[in-house]
């Protein structure tokens, strides 16, 4: 059953980007920064995991170490960027070509210190190949990676809508001006949001090049199709990010049975314009 | 005085808006703040709040002069704000609008928890699981206000809270301004478009025009005075 393997890695591959796209449209409702450098952050992540597991540090050690470190990048760059252009009252499209700019010098970093080409990880449980009934295949790679980005996102919204920092943060994100004035720090919540967002957006870093390696330049794809799913699923829908990631995902995988592979980023544009023509302010719109 | 503004002058950009203005307020006074649009009376409170850096002048709060203290330090002190339109986080529920702002301001021993201001307003109460955004302008209006109060004011600065309100809950929403400043001591500032409302209430009126104060005494001068001459 071709037509069912590619709906599940469809769905399996779309939970990842989902994480992106969640990650990246928390960013973007609570701060306004549209965060291409988002895409560093999330390859920094597959290649700090790539570094341990590579010296024997287990996966899920390593994966926590990578965690950490992206917490650090993506903080950082909310400190010493976006916080000091918004004290200066920067357009929004100076944060954006600043953000570029970071993006850029963190590939460009990744590149040097590791290597131009794609590296491969070696851990065996993932390539592991795992028969489901149905005559479904999923390899450990991706078993593990549509568990655990399914548990991210749930555990998202949980956090968001039951914890106090949670309902704080969506707080800053309706209405900033009264943020201000009831003491909920807004620019504080913005570096937290940043390191929860890059927190999260290594997961699907270090669990997606498990399957397909690592590439400097790897990050900006994902975050392309996650900058589509949180349009077309409504900015400041959490859920509408999610759903909208995992079904042009599954789109694309299930057009290979019409269309050769090239096509899959046409088709993520295609659904891209529907929705622009047809409901421009998302499936889930808020307001 | 808890609040007292000394020469203060503000603008944005190149445009000076408001000028060598001053006046006070007391605990437990209210102070209706009347002017023509665009007269400078919400510049005035942004002002006044620290969102707005004064060009010349002074701010004083309990007699500290404010000029290096922060915003969420002046809110921490009791000088809260209810601003012109949407004083209410819309995508939250009622409740959680409370229990944010609660977090901030009313932890341990405030004059309003949120137990205080459901009972104070109870249409809150019903609407706990309400979408804020979703409610009736009246019903968000007196959100705006109870997140205003909430913890332990001592000046509040309320742009045009009955902006958008039927008359009959501009009288409540009136009634519990002045129970909670008679109450409390806390002191009010209110800037209102309902001019015959705010003179109602005030125990003091201040008029601006251009910029400038034109006019500071009791309603009933400000009544016998040719008021409309100022707007
Ligand atoms: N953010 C801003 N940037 C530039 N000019 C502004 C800004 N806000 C207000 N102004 C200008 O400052 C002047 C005073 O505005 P302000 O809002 O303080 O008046 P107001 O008395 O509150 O008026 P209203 O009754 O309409 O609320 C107006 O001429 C207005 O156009
Ligand atoms: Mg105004």
């Amino acid at each position: 059953m071709l037509a069912l393997q590619l709906l599940v890695n469809g769905i399996v591959t779309g939970s990842a980007l989902g994480v992106v796209a969640v990650s990246f449209a928390l960013i973007y409702a609570t701060t306004r920064v549209f965060h291409v450098a988002h895409a560093g952050v999330y390859t920094l992540g597959g290649y700090l995991a790539w570094s341990l597991m590579r010296h024997g540090v287990p996966a899920i050690a390593a994966l926590l170490v990578a965690m950490a470190g992206c917490v650090v990048l993506g903080s950082l760059i909310q400190i010493l960027l976006y916080a000091r252009l918004e004290r200066r009252g920067a357009a929004q499209l100076v944060v954006l070509i600043a953000s570029l700019g970071a993006l850029a010098v963190i590939q460009n970093l990744i590149a040097a210190i590791y290597s131009p080409d794609i590296l491969n990880f070696s851990a065996a449980w993932a390539g592991q190949v795992v028969a489901l009934p149905g005559g479904l295949r999923l390899t450990g790679a991706q078993i593990a990676t549509v568990v655990l980005d399914f548990a991210a996102f749930g555990a998202t919204l949980v956090f968001a809508h039951r914890t106090l920092l949670g309902k704080r943060i969506r707080a800053v994100a309706s209405n900033p001006f009264l943020a201000e004035i009831t003491r909920l720090e807004p620019r504080r919540v913005h570096v937290y949001v940043m390191a929860i967002a890059s927190a999260l957006v290594c997961l699907p870093g270090v669990l997606g090049p498990l399957d397909y390696g690592l590439q400097p330049y790897g990050g900006v794809t994902p975050l392309l199709t996650a900058t589509i799913a949180m349009i077309a699923g409504g900015i400041g829908s959490l859920a509408g990010a999610f759903g909208l990631a995992v079904a042009i995902v599954v789109l694309q995988n299930l057009a290979l049975l019409v269309m050769p592979g090239e096509w899959s980023i046409g088709v993520t544009f295609a659904i891209f314009v529907v929705f622009m023509l047809f409901r421009p302010r998302g499936l889930f719109a808020g307001k | 005085m808890i609040l007292e503004l000394e020469g203060l002058a503000a603008g944005y950009g190149a445009k000076t808006v408001i000028s060598d203005l001053s006046f006070a307020v007391a605990e437990g006074e209210i102070l209706a703040l009347l002017g023509h649009n665009g007269a400078g009376k919400t510049t005035t409170l942004k002002t006044a709040m620290g969102l707005i850096a004064p060009r010349a002048g002074l701010v004083r709060f309990a007699g500290v002069p404010l000029a290096r203290v922060p915003v969420a330090e002046r809110v921490a002190r009791g000088l809260r704000l209810l601003p012109e339109g949407r004083g209410i986080f819309p995508d939250l529920t009622v409740a959680e609008n409370i229990d944010v702002v609660a977090a901030r301001l009313a932890a341990g021993g405030a004059m309003f928890t949120p137990e205080a201001l459901y009972r104070l307003l109870p249409v809150l109460a019903e609407r706990r699981t309400t979408r804020a955004g979703s409610m009736s302008g009246g019903q968000q209006q007196m959100l705006a206000f109870a997140l205003a109060i909430l913890g332990t004011p001592r000046c509040l600065l309320l742009d045009e809270p009955s902006i958008g309100l039927a008359p009959n809950l501009v009288e409540r929403l009136f009634a519990q301004v002045r129970d909670v400043c008679r109450a409390h001591g806390v002191a009010v500032v209110l800037v209102e478009q309902n001019v015959a409302a705010a003179l109602a209430l005030a125990d003091r009126v201040a008029i601006m025009n251009s910029g400038k104060l034109v006019f500071d005494g009791t309603p009933e001068a400000a009544r016998a005075s040719n008021l409309w001459e100022h707007f």
